[in-house]
């Protein structure tokens, strides 16, 4: 046995390697965002200015927000349908704090994410201790939660007007302080922050490396002594936290809390996790790669608008882009095996 | 590989993007932002609109999210919108209050914001164009009423809770009884989304509930066609069903018999005085605050009327 | 006379490696040819070339003096080349004649199956094999052997000339490898050419004709088996000589027990099972498959729920209900199937060792100490000797050999007092078994107390201190190590209900 010399290369081939793979994931996403940016500038000049190109940012803002926490759970093998409800139910409770209870402006923001947070972990709870598949758990979730918007409501949305500055964690506008010819909204800035924040996680803590490892293989982690069911609570309980902060974000952009909103926005963070090359059957997927997924959307959104094609053909035009990400990913996941 | 991806993406959308059409740059166009798409009451207020367009030689770009609760796809649609600089717009605001900045900024660019089927809380817009809700809800209650002869219980279907066409019918109704009919009872108010199928099953438990009801009034078209589908399907008869607005299954429902009559908005009118309003604004006229563009009770004896069939859609 | 097969300078280079160099094979008809090699050796993917799924980089492939290029497994299939792979590939919920036509079912007026000629066709298959198999039934809970049959008959229906069987004993008792060499027998009669792939050496001189070994993506050389000694063929496998060794039975009477287990029950499957473990100490678990073994391991770690049963670690009772239950009372499993319940196969070497163990890299914050681990990984590569480029490797990238020792190095890093190995060398050829061999009496001499639970009897004989052997969820017997017999374990294996009674009851008689 000894006397076969062992391969070992003699550069550092573990940073090459983990690089190298992780942004030829990346790169696509990001080669198709630069050019379908590029495409929409020359087909119409109202396209690149920096009013459209902020418009742009904050529409996927909340999208994104959404997207990194679904990414999580994909990342572990399964999926979240919740979030759209949880999201507007996130903003509903801080609505009820800040307007109803007149709490100051703090608590609001801690209701909003703690609210996410304990949604999370009874969606986690449901998944790794009761065992329901996750598919199901989070439909029953997000219907419940949809129920309890509707109910603690009244049906009618809530509006922020006793809370002034309320509307300016999304809408207001640091940058725009210091440099006034970029008024790059806040709810942006938190877009990046939580994307960075949650990469961080994902790539240097125990969290997020069991999170990659759960979804890798359970069952393994299991007999390997390893308390899964705690931890895939913990990565449900966080990604409900960060919803909660998409709950914010959405709150203080409409400056209400609407509790009929948010069905359909699950499957439109899935797709901005897909597109982003995030796979759905567990064990690989980045934060980047989900933040250019929604900018993606974002932009193809936007500029088919700017181009004044028919909405319905935006619709078909959408369907075709997912498909088409996910192909191209396919064909190069067999090119390298 | 990355060429490849990269390709298929710009391939999809100019492929898109070339086959519906693009906007010359010399044309005139006015965006108008719907609340919604799907519904035929919008794709009557489409048609109005286009014909007002090609009348006055300007291009009409009409817009609107998926369903009536996505009030945040509805801003980015507006802030889409506003990129192209367009000389005036149409809006219909799904949460008046969230578009306010948006418009504002529109208002600083010299666009004319004209606000269409429901208002916005702002001085911005030039003016709205609009159906009186409540007053064509009461127009209802007294229709019901009178074919109830005057006592009974009601239930109503409404198509939401939150919007200002919702309430306004609801309450035009059920307070329009309370008032002028004291002897019809209102036994309950329930919410289908304006979706056909929630619609149905919501009046088949009402019906359940319900056996002496007497009549049922549905909000919008896909409340009122959810009543019908509800009657149909439990057998009930000579139930009293009023419905509101247009659209193919329910002219058909009172040439049926299934449906006593319904109220309708002119839609049609509405798309249309939108963009002569725009049009009126950009030429520096001035308009009135409220454009009423008018309401009909329509039912089996005058379905078939030109005035009626004009503001009629399928 | 033609060889069915002629593989001649077959080149195959993936991205950085070398898998096939100047590779040289041919087989006769009516000729059991064995291919040898350990893990890694290049069998598989010369394999994959001759069937089409790789396609070669260089030399000629022909197949009865043709010369052939597959560019898909389908034109392989057609030219009649069969493979059974290790991994059997069959559907569970068909049955064995859906199984066998699956994709050429025989239809009637285009679009109806017709499934009597199907049958007919299946039990025809059946008689030419000479095997008593019911084409109705499903596949579903049908032995591996049974299965592995049915692929036969698969490969067979298919018109194949060349049948290439990967490792078809591994799951197999003495009986059923009996049968599947009197069918191979018939096949050779028949004029078929089988290319046999085994580790497992008494094999290979009982049923093939030559022998070609390959190491490092070379042919080594073909012999004659007849003509070649066992020692020969293994110094070919791994450049050099190896040794028998015989176990070394310490004398552990002093050692302290390290466990204890008392009346584990569970249904049929788990009857009353009592035994204790000293310190240091080997305890061989022989017994037929099913015979209980990967079960009662399980429920000792937690894996599965008792209903009944104690089980004492150094004098205390746990209580163990969980897989972390048994961890943290310091006892550690590894499953006899690495790749579904031992390894993160996507993730890299570094993290499958350290996984587990991540309170140990944990700085505040939750925070992972990258450089921690990677220092442990790269140890545990260094003393195990794992052959791996880097520890950032991903794990499915590497040969089973290897994965082995990456989960025994994950285990490690727990400081398990007590650890069950089932199966550890399944699917692992000659040269790693005797490291892993190796290691586990390191352990053992360390002060480790280990259970090895295995199906290959030298195995069983070469490693334990003592043996247990079980059959249908009891404990039949123990057996001292090194004086024990094939015989006495087979005997105590086959003690079934009906042959004797309970050595419970035969003690309170």
């Amino acid at each position: 046995m000894t006397e076969i010399p062992t391969p070992r290369t003699a550069s550092s081939p573990e940073r090459v390697n983990f690089f190298a793979t992780a942004t030829a994931q990346r790169m696509l996403a990001f080669a198709s965002l630069i050019i379908m940016l590029i495409m929409f500038s020359v087909l119409s000049p109202n396209f690149m200015q920096t009013n459209n190109m902020i418009a742009i940012l904050q529409a996927a803002s909340i999208n994104g927000v959404l997207a990194i926490a679904v990414t999580l759970i994909i990342i572990t093998g399964g999926i979240d349908l919740s979030v759209g409800t949880m999201m507007t139910f996130c903003a509903v409770i801080c609505a009820i704090v800040l307007t109803n209870l007149g709490m100051p402006l703090w608590t609001g923001v801690v209701a909003a994410i703690l609210t996410g947070a304990v949604a999370g972990f009874i969606s986690g709870t449901f998944v790794a201790r009761m065992m329901i598949p996750p598919f199901i758990a989070t439909l029953g979730m997000m219907m419940i939660l949809r129920g309890l918007s509707l109910i603690s409501t009244g049906a009618r949305p809530i509006y922020f007007n006793n809370t002034p500055g309320f509307d300016q964690i999304a809408r207001g506008s640091l940058v725009g302080k210091v440099f006034p010819a970029l008024p790059l909204p806040n709810g942006v800035l938190i877009l990046f922050a939580v994307a960075l924040a949650v990469s961080f996680i994902l790539n240097r803590t125990v969290l997020g490396r069991y999170t990659y490892a759960l979804g890798s293989n359970e069952e393994a982690m299991r007999l390997s002594g390893v308390n899964t069911a705690a931890w895939k609570t913990a990565i449900y309980t966080l990604a409900g936290g960060i919803v909660g902060i998409a709950g914010l974000l959405i709150a203080s952009r409409l400056n209400s809390a609407q509790p009929a909103l948010g069905m359909g926005y699950e499957l439109e963070a899935i797709a901005a996790v897909v597109i982003g090359g995030t796979s759905l059957s567990g064990g690989r997927g980045t934060i980047l790669g989900s933040l250019i997924g929604a900018l993606i959307i974002a932009v193809l959104a936007n500029g088919l608008r700017v181009l004044s094609v028919a909405q319905e053909w935006q619709i078909v035009a959408m369907g075709l882009i997912i498909i088409a990400a996910v192909y191209a990913d396919q064909l190069r996941r067999q090119k390298t095996g | 590989m990355l060429n490849r991806r990269s390709l298929m993406a710009s391939a999809v959308a100019l492929a898109v993007a070339s086959s519906a059409g693009i906007a010359s740059a010399q044309e005139t166009t006015i965006p108008l932002i719907s609340k919604g798409f799907q519904h035929q009451f919008w794709q009557a207020v489409r048609t109005g609109a286009e014909q007002a367009g090609e009348e006055f030689g300007v291009r009409i770009d009409f817009v609107g999210p998926d369903n009536e609760s996505q009030v945040d796809r509805q801003i980015d649609m507006l802030a889409a919108a506003l990129a192209n600089n367009p000389p005036a717009i149409g809006f219909a605001a799904l949460d008046s209050q969230a578009a306010i900045p948006l418009l504002r900024q529109a208002q600083d660019a010299g666009i004319h914001v004209v606000a269409f089927d429901s208002g916005v809380d702002s001085d911005i817009p030039v003016t709205t164009a609009t159906t009186n809700n409540v007053a064509a809800a009461a127009l209802a209650a007294d229709k019901m009423a009178e074919l109830l002869g005057g006592t009974g219980k009601v239930a109503v279907v409404a198509h939401d809770q939150v919007s200002a066409t919702g309430v306004d019918r609801r309450d035009g109704f059920v307070n329009r009884l309370a008032e002028a009919h004291p002897d019809i009872e209102v036994v309950t108010i329930q919410y289908g989304g304006g979706d056909h199928l929630q619609s149905t099953e919501i009046t088949k438990a009402i019906l359940t509930a319900n056996p002496d009801l007497g009549g049922m009034f549905g909000t919008n078209e896909g409340s009122a066609i959810g009543i019908v589908n509800g009657v149909r399907e439990s057998g009930t008869d000579g139930l009293i069903v009023i419905g509101y607005d247009s659209g193919a299954a329910q002219q058909d429902a009172i040439r049926d018999g299934l449906m006593a009559g319904a109220i309708t908005q002119n839609p049609v009118g509405i798309g249309y005085e939108t963009v002569r309003a725009a049009l009126a604004a950009m030429n520096g006229e001035e308009l009135d605050e409220i454009i009423d563009t008018g309401f009909f009770w329509y039912d089996a004896s005058n379905i078939d009327e030109e005035h009626i069939q004009a503001v009629l859609y399928d | 006379m033609t060889p069915l097969i002629e593989m001649q300078g077959i080149e195959k280079r993936f991205p950085g490696v070398y898998a096939l160099r100047n590779v040289n094979f041919d087989l006769y008809p009516g000729e059991v040819h064995a291919l040898m090699g350990e893990n890694g050796a290049g069998k598989s993917t010369l394999m994959k070339v001759l069937s089409g799924v790789y396609l070669r980089d260089g030399g000629h492939v022909r197949i009865a003096g043709e010369e052939v290029d597959f560019t898909n497994p389908r034109a392989a299939q057609d030219a009649g080349i069969g493979i059974i792979h290790q991994e059997l590939s069959l559907m569970n919920d068909l049955s064995v004649a859906q199984n066998i036509f699956v994709g050429r079912e025989p239809r009637r007026m285009g679009f109806i199956i017709d499934d009597r000629q199907m049958m007919r066709d299946a039990a025809a298959l059946f008689a030419q094999m000479n095997v008593a198999l019911d084409p109705e039934r499903l596949v579903q809970g049908m032995s591996i052997a049974k299965q592995q049959m049915v692929e036969i008959a698969k490969a067979l229906s298919h018109d194949t000339r060349v049948l290439v069987m990967d490792e078809p004993t591994a799951a197999l008792n003495e009986r059923e490898i009996d049968e599947l060499f009197r069918i191979i027998g018939q096949l050779r009669a028949a004029g078929k050419g089988i290319i046999y792939i085994s580790h497992k050496m008494d094999e290979i001189r009982r049923i093939s004709d030559r022998v070609t070994v390959m190491r490092d993506g070379q042919t080594i050389g073909t012999r004659a088996t007849a003509e070649t000694s066992l020692d020969e063929i293994i110094s070919m496998m791994v450049g050099r000589a190896l040794t028998q060794e015989e176990a070394q039975i310490p004398d552990l009477s002093a050692a302290p027990v390290a466990l204890e287990v008392r009346n584990l029950t569970r249904g049929r499957e788990i009857r009353d099972v009592s035994f204790t473990l000293r310190k240091g100490e080997i305890l061989g678990f022989a017994g037929l498959m099913g015979a209980g073994r990967t079960e009662v391991a399980r429920a000792i770690f937690g894996a599965d729920p008792v209903e009944r049963g104690e089980v004492f670690v150094h004098g205390t009772r746990k209580r163990i209900r969980t897989p972390v239950d048994a961890v943290r009372a310091g006892i550690g499993y590894l499953s006899e199937d690495r790749k579904h319940y031992g390894l993160a196969l996507p993730m890299s070497v570094r993290d499958n060792i350290a996984l587990t163990s991540f309170d140990k890299f944990q700085r505040l914050g939750g925070l992972l100490d990258e450089g921690a681990m990677a220092k442990v990984a790269k140890d545990s590569i260094r003393t195990l000797d794992i052959r791996t480029p880097s520890d950032a490797q991903e794990v499915r990238l590497l040969s089973g050999g290897n994965q082995q020792k990456i989960v025994i190095a994950k285990w490690l890093l727990r400081d398990c007092e007590v650890l069950i190995f089932d199966e550890p060398t399944r699917g692992i050829d000659v040269g790693a078994k005797s490291e892993i061999y190796r290691l586990l009496n390191s352990l053992a001499a360390e002060g480790r107390a280990i259970i090895v639970i295995s199906s290959e009897l030298p195995e069983i004989l070469r490693l334990s201190h003592r043996i247990a052997v079980m059959c249908e969820g009891r404990l039949t017997g123990f057996l001292p190590g090194g004086r024990a017999t094939q015989e006495q374990i087979m005997a105590l294996a086959t003690q079934t209900d009906r042959s004797i009674v309970s050595p419970a009851e035969q003690e309170s008689a």
